[in-house]
């Protein structure tokens, strides 16, 4: 079976704990080419963009469940809203969760909207991550 | 902390632009950086599988380059407090040493207290690939209204 309106509301298992480094801060941030001073001192935040490799994590159990028959390689990312509670900082160990909020079946494809917590150990929410994903099935031939 | 920009904000108010440019080393980078390998970013065989024209560049990135018109003007990036775009249309990275270049325009779309609504807009070879951009920064004080007085 595939993905379905039925699937809204499903729930994957946290991740695994990601530890923020200064060093792939330091990365993060230059592939962007900024070179704001918070990102490259003592203890450097992270770039607001940079849950976005967190919630890759969670985006994979997403993209990996054989019931939705999702493939990675027909998925377009429609969308993106971050609401940030603070920021990421080196010394950060995160866990991110994934849950389905809600799938439109459109002319045979799929709209999907899916929200990434991201908390400390203490689960204290730092940033929601929210995306929606247009996703066009396998045409049988 | 002290906020970096006070005076002279209204709506209406220009951010200073910003000029990326897209290189295919770049997309590497950013794949490597971010951990997304979808080989569209980087592999002309893939994007064409994908039925693209070329190679494009990671939403992701454009999203995160976009931002950088925010976090310049206000200085401190953990004053971003939200941050919403719209994918509309690929940024295709040629494979040449030019790449592609995108200009991030932003203006103050509103004020609310210490609450200011950035409105960005992100263009590449004359289309706008981001849709409906909206970062929200709290400048941590509340912004005097300016009345005008003649």
């Amino acid at each position: 079976m595939a993905i379905t309106e039925a699937h809204a509301g499903r729930r994957y298992p946290p991740c695994d704990p990601y530890h923020v480094s200064a060093a792939k801060v330091t990365e993060f941030a230059a592939a962007l080419g900024d070179d704001n001073p918070r990102y490259r001192d003592e203890s450097p935040i992270a770039p607001p963009t940079f849950a976005a490799v967190i919630s890759a994590q969670a985006w994979d159990q997403l993209f990996g469940d054989p019931e939705l028959e999702l493939s990675l390689d027909r998925v377009v990312h429609t969308d993106q809203r971050y609401t940030f509670h603070r920021s990421l900082r080196s010394g950060d160990v995160v866990i991110a969760t994934l849950v389905i909020d809600r799938v439109r079946i459109r002319a045979g494809s799929e709209l999907v909207s899916a929200t990434v917590d991201i908390s400390d150990r203490d689960a204290e929410l730092i940033c929601t991550a929210q995306a929606t994903f247009f996703h066009t099935p396998e045409v049988s031939a | 902390m002290k906020a970096t920009v006070v005076e002279g904000v209204e709506v209406g108010t220009q951010l200073p632009s910003l000029v990326a440019r897209f290189t295919r080393e770049r997309l590497v980078r950013y794949a490597g950086a971010s951990t997304d390998f979808n080989p569209i970013h980087y592999s002309e065989h893939f994007a064409k599988r994908a039925g693209l024209p070329d190679v494009i560049a990671h939403g992701m990135l454009t999203m995160g380059t976009a931002l950088r018109v925010v976090t310049n003007w206000v200085g401190d990036p953990s004053r971003v407090t939200s941050y919403f775009v719209r994918f509309t249309r690929p940024v295709v990275v040629p494979d040449d040493a030019d790449g592609v270049e995108v200009q991030f325009n932003a203006s103050v779309a509103a004020i609310e207290g210490s609450l200011v609504t950035v409105s960005i807009e992100a263009i590449c070879n004359g289309q706008k690939v981001l849709g409906a951009a909206r970062a929200e920064v709290d400048l941590g004080i509340r912004v005097p209204h300016r009345d005008h007085e003649y």
